[in-house]
């Protein structure tokens, strides 16, 4: 589904990764690459090891053995704070908004790599400190606005439903102005319109602001309309790399999944 | 070259006595996830109870068992007072409810029974081992022996409690996850009464073990603090980590005082401890037999 | 309906981001202050300017540094009045020993030095955390005290330990009646308090709140855990050597090191607990509702016991019906005063009417 999009040159590229936890061995071997522009889905059973490559490439874990090139630069891990500010932004799986904040300063905090001004000119928020926090305000109410979540822009993150916290999930990863979007599962647990909604979402912030996106989903509807190309995780291994409809024939696939098709 | 052996086996055999006061941490962290910051006033209350039982006339054993019933009172009356209003509360609630719960057990045992010092007879008197002396030219104390057995003996029943019997096993599962131990039916408020009894046993055991060596009196509730660098080093979950923890905490501060103290004009007891903890944490952040903390993202 | 906030529109994201974004609560804010810098100096009376006026704003200041480093960082501390401790002993140490060092400067230097201890003694919080992290401001609670009694520099070669602050003097003026006190200290606690706030509210505050719900999120998004951790210690400490000073040189004018023990770092503690943790109101009604209480209990012992109980009775019956209205707070309001408060406004929003 290219609507016209133009897919870029490879970006991200993951070399023999292979990471083990004590005596498990999460992902063995896996190797796949990323091009500028385009929706990458990661699918795979449950425990394929599929968050925990996300992981990799956001720096919360450290494989032990392979390498990391984004933009030329080869690396063989990643820190978090580096990833941050590679423009590597990130929804989780279970997520992890501020369950102590409203909605508004969960996304104002994807802000802050941002933010310049120090503790004291923010203590006496005055100038700078005043202009700056004014302006970034204005770009959260950007993300707010299209994400279309004003009427909660003040409610304390842990009472909102589900659905609309993984939204506001999704807007803090896009307040951080990303250039790559890491998305954990953004529909799990969601209803067919709540997942109309976030493909919209999606659809739009891959288009509008032409953000490379990596996505790990389990609807195979889903997966199989919005994304470029597909990569197959199992038991930690890659399995199949290609388009979804190449996947989707795939008999190593197949053979994982028995294929839903819903 | 036996001095220094003096000194550390005196350290060894006074971190038992640290053990002991840990032991009640441990259990009901164990057995409950609260962190119980009381431990000490109930090892302060357990310990003036006793002597103020005995000096109304009765006699030691008899007061050690209306002593016992007392603590247990104590740890029911807890439960149902503090801990069940509280139940799904974070940790820190729990623990601030328990620096209340201190509070109000030394008000509570000092208006008992007045604020005097008191000794506590054990029949063990604090002597050098003879024949240690005689023949390794050693101070070792008779009393921190016994307190030493004694300790040693209480581990050994609490390790088996815990390990071997249906109820240890019902304990671990609730200190585990409160909700999932309910769903599967363990009468979480009997466990926990019984949790708080046995930790009441254990604060009478370490009051009068304490109350014997350095008298009973109000700074007994102290020694709740030097504790918690055992717990730090041990682990806040392992009985074993427990008695290890205070051999290393008993040791390196007696070794501390002795070979450090003089040259910074000592005193230093107050605070050695933790920074022996500190750098422990430093290393190995969950304690020596801790559990790893994993954060699943 | 007294509280309707109808008709009261924002206009531009500046208005919207006000402390006060309500009108009538800026009314009764300003009223307040009004009343504490104007009309209290006059009405009130030596003993509770001296009593209960001027430790509750000293309290409050140093639980509105607890509450930075535990309420919005959720670093738990129990070293608080050691951090007290450095800033009264450092600032007395400043004007013993630079020639017409100002007041004011002192107490900030103070407070500089109690930051510096902060951030030492705040190493630990990147390795360490929950109950762990206690333990190690123990550490420094015990240590600080420690070196400050035993290192006869500090308390100026006093054989006591106890160190008498200098005379309070701004420009030629000498702060010693109690309203002089009380308005020198409302006015630095009005103007910490502010800078507080503002901070809570900015990128700061939010870096450390992120921090304090869920660390592993806050490094992704980019926040950097050190220095954030890091300057929650410096600034909470700061804020509590700020107030030591004030206790040293405006509240006690003699002090120990002794006097900022560890009970005082629980009273604290206390204090955020049970005015609201992570709030600066609640910062304000819990140093008050700790000073005011034992002052409360022990009247109340008196109207009812009369002068029939011995002193230690009643000293210790206070003890423990204090652990007591700790545990009786936890349990019917664990977020304290100040979500009865909010609670309250909610109410007033409706009032008369009952929903």
């Amino acid at each position: 589904m290219s609507n016209g999009r133009i897919i870029g040159d490879v970006i991200l590229d993951l070399q023999n990764i292979s990471l083990r936890f004590g005596g498990v061995n999460a992902l063995t071997d896996v190797s796949f690459d990323v091009r500028e522009h385009e929706i990458r889905a990661i699918i795979g059973p449950n425990g394929a090891g599929k968050s925990s490559m996300l992981n990799v490439i956001n720096g919360v874990y450290h494989p032990q053995e392979g390498a990391i090139v984004y933009r030329g630069k080869k690396r063989h891990d990643m820190d978090t704070h580096e990833a941050a500010k590679a423009g590597f932004a990130r929804t989780f799986q279970n997520i992890a908004l501020f369950k102590g904040m409203s909605v508004l300063d969960n996304l104002m905090t994807g802000r802050n790599l941002k933010m310049k001004s120090n503790f004291l000119l923010q203590a006496l928020r005055w100038g700078p400190a005043q202009r700056e926090e004014l302006e970034h305000r204005e770009k959260v109410e950007e993300v707010i606005d299209f994400l279309e979540i004003e009427h909660i822009r003040k409610t304390p993150v842990g009472r909102l439903p589900y659905g609309l916290q993984k939204r506001v999930e999704l807007g803090r990863a896009l307040a951080m102005e990303p250039s790559l979007l890491l998305l954990d599962e953004p529909m799990a647990g969601m209803n067919v319109e709540e997942k109309q909604d976030m493909c919209r979402f999606v659809l739009d912030v891959n288009d509008q602001f032409g953000m490379t996106i990596v996505l790990i989903e389990h609807d195979m509807g889903v997966v199989m309309d919005i994304s470029d190309r597909v990569v197959v995780l199992d038991y930690g291994k890659k399995i199949a790399d290609g388009t979804p409809d190449e996947v989707r024939s795939d008999p190593d696939v197949i053979a994982a999944y028995l294929g839903t098709q819903h | 070259m036996n001095f220094f052996f003096e000194v550390l086996i005196g350290g060894l055999l006074s971190g038992i006595m640290y053990s002991l006061v840990a032991l009640g941490f441990v259990l009901i962290y164990k057995a409950s996830g609260v962190f119980n910051f009381a431990q000490g006033a109930m090892v302060f209350f357990a310990a003036l109870t006793f002597v103020g039982l005995m000096e109304l006339g009765i006699p030691f054993w008899f007061a050690m068992v209306l002593t016992l019933a007392v603590m247990v009172l104590l740890g029911v009356v807890t439960e149902r007072v503090v801990l069940r209003p509280l139940v799904n509360q974070p940790q820190i609630t729990l623990f601030m409810a328990t620096i209340g719960l201190t509070f109000f057990i030394e008000g509570l045992a000092q208006a008992m029974w007045g604020a005097n010092v008191r000794g506590l007879e054990l029949g063990i008197v604090d002597e050098p081992m003879p024949w240690v002396l005689d023949n390794w030219n050693m101070v070792i104390s008779r009393f921190d022996l016994f307190a030493a057995a004694v300790s040693g003996i209480l581990v050994a029943v609490l390790a088996v409690f815990f390990n071997k019997t249906r109820t240890g096993r019902a304990l671990r599962a609730v200190a585990d996850d409160h909700q999932a131990a309910l769903s599967i039916g363990i009468p979480l408020q009997n466990i926990w009464r019984i949790v708080w009894a046995v930790a009441g046993f254990v604060a009478l055991v370490a009051g009068l073990m304490w109350g014997a060596r350095n008298g009973v009196q109000f700074a007994l509730t102290f020694v709740a603090l030097k504790a918690l660098p055992v717990l730090i080093i041990g682990g806040f979950e392992s009985v074993a980590g427990a008695i290890v923890g205070g051999l290393i905490i008993g040791a390196a501060e007696k070794l501390g005082e002795v070979y450090i103290g003089p040259f910074v004009g000592g005193g230093i007891e107050g605070w050695f401890a933790y920074i022996v903890a500190l750098l422990f944490l430093l290393v190995r952040p969950e304690g020596l037999f801790g559990e790893k903390h994993i954060d699943r993202v | 309906m007294l509280y309707r906030e109808a008709g009261q529109f924002k206009a531009s994201y500046k208005e919207d981001q006000q402390i006060f974004p309500i009108k009538q609560d800026r009314v009764v804010i300003l009223s307040l202050l009004a009343a504490m810098y104007l009309v209290v100096p006059f009405v009130a009376d030596q003993y509770l300017l001296q009593a209960i006026l001027l430790p509750a704003l000293i309290f409050s200041l140093a639980a509105i540094g607890l509450n930075i480093l535990t309420g919005y960082a959720g670093q738990l501390s129990l070293g608080s009045a050691g951090f007290m401790a450095v800033g009264a002993f450092a600032a007395y140490n400043f004007m013993l020993r630079i020639d017409g060092m100002p007041v004011l400067l002192a107490f900030v230097l103070g407070g500089l030095c109690a930051a510096l201890v902060g951030i030492v003694f705040g190493l630990p919080s990147l390795r360490i955390k929950g109950f762990y992290l206690a333990v190690a401001t123990l550490a420094a609670q015990f240590f600080i005290i420690w070196i400050l009694t035993k290192v006869p520099w500090f308390t100026n070669n006093s054989s006591s330990g106890v160190i008498s602050a200098q005379k309070v003097e701004i420009l030629g003026y000498a702060f010693v009646s109690p309203e002089s006190k009380y308005l020198l200290t409302l006015a630095i606690v009005t103007v910490l308090a502010l800078a507080a706030k503002n901070m809570a509210r900015s990128a700061v505050g939010r870096s450390w709140m992120a921090v304090r719900d869920m660390d592993v999120a806050a490094s992704v998004i980019g926040i950097p855990l050190m220095r954030t951790k890091l300057t929650a210690f410096a600034i909470s400490s700061f804020y509590c050597g700020v107030a030591g000073a004030l206790y040293a040189f405006v509240y006690l004018g003699t002090v120990e090191p002794e006097g900022f023990s560890l009970d005082m770092s629980f009273r604290i503690l206390f204090m955020i607990i049970i005015g609201g943790v992570g709030s600066i109101l609640g910062s304000f009604l819990g140093a008050a509702f700790i000073v005011l209480m034992p002052i409360f209990l022990s009247l109340s012992m008196h109207a009812i016991f009369g002068g029939a109980v011995s002193a230690g009775l009643t000293s210790n019956l206070e003890v423990l019906i204090f652990g007591s209205l700790i545990i009786f707070f936890l349990i019917v309001e664990p977020h304290g005063l100040a979500r009865l408060w909010q609670i309250a406004k909610e109410k007033l929003r409706l009032w008369p009417f009952p929903h």
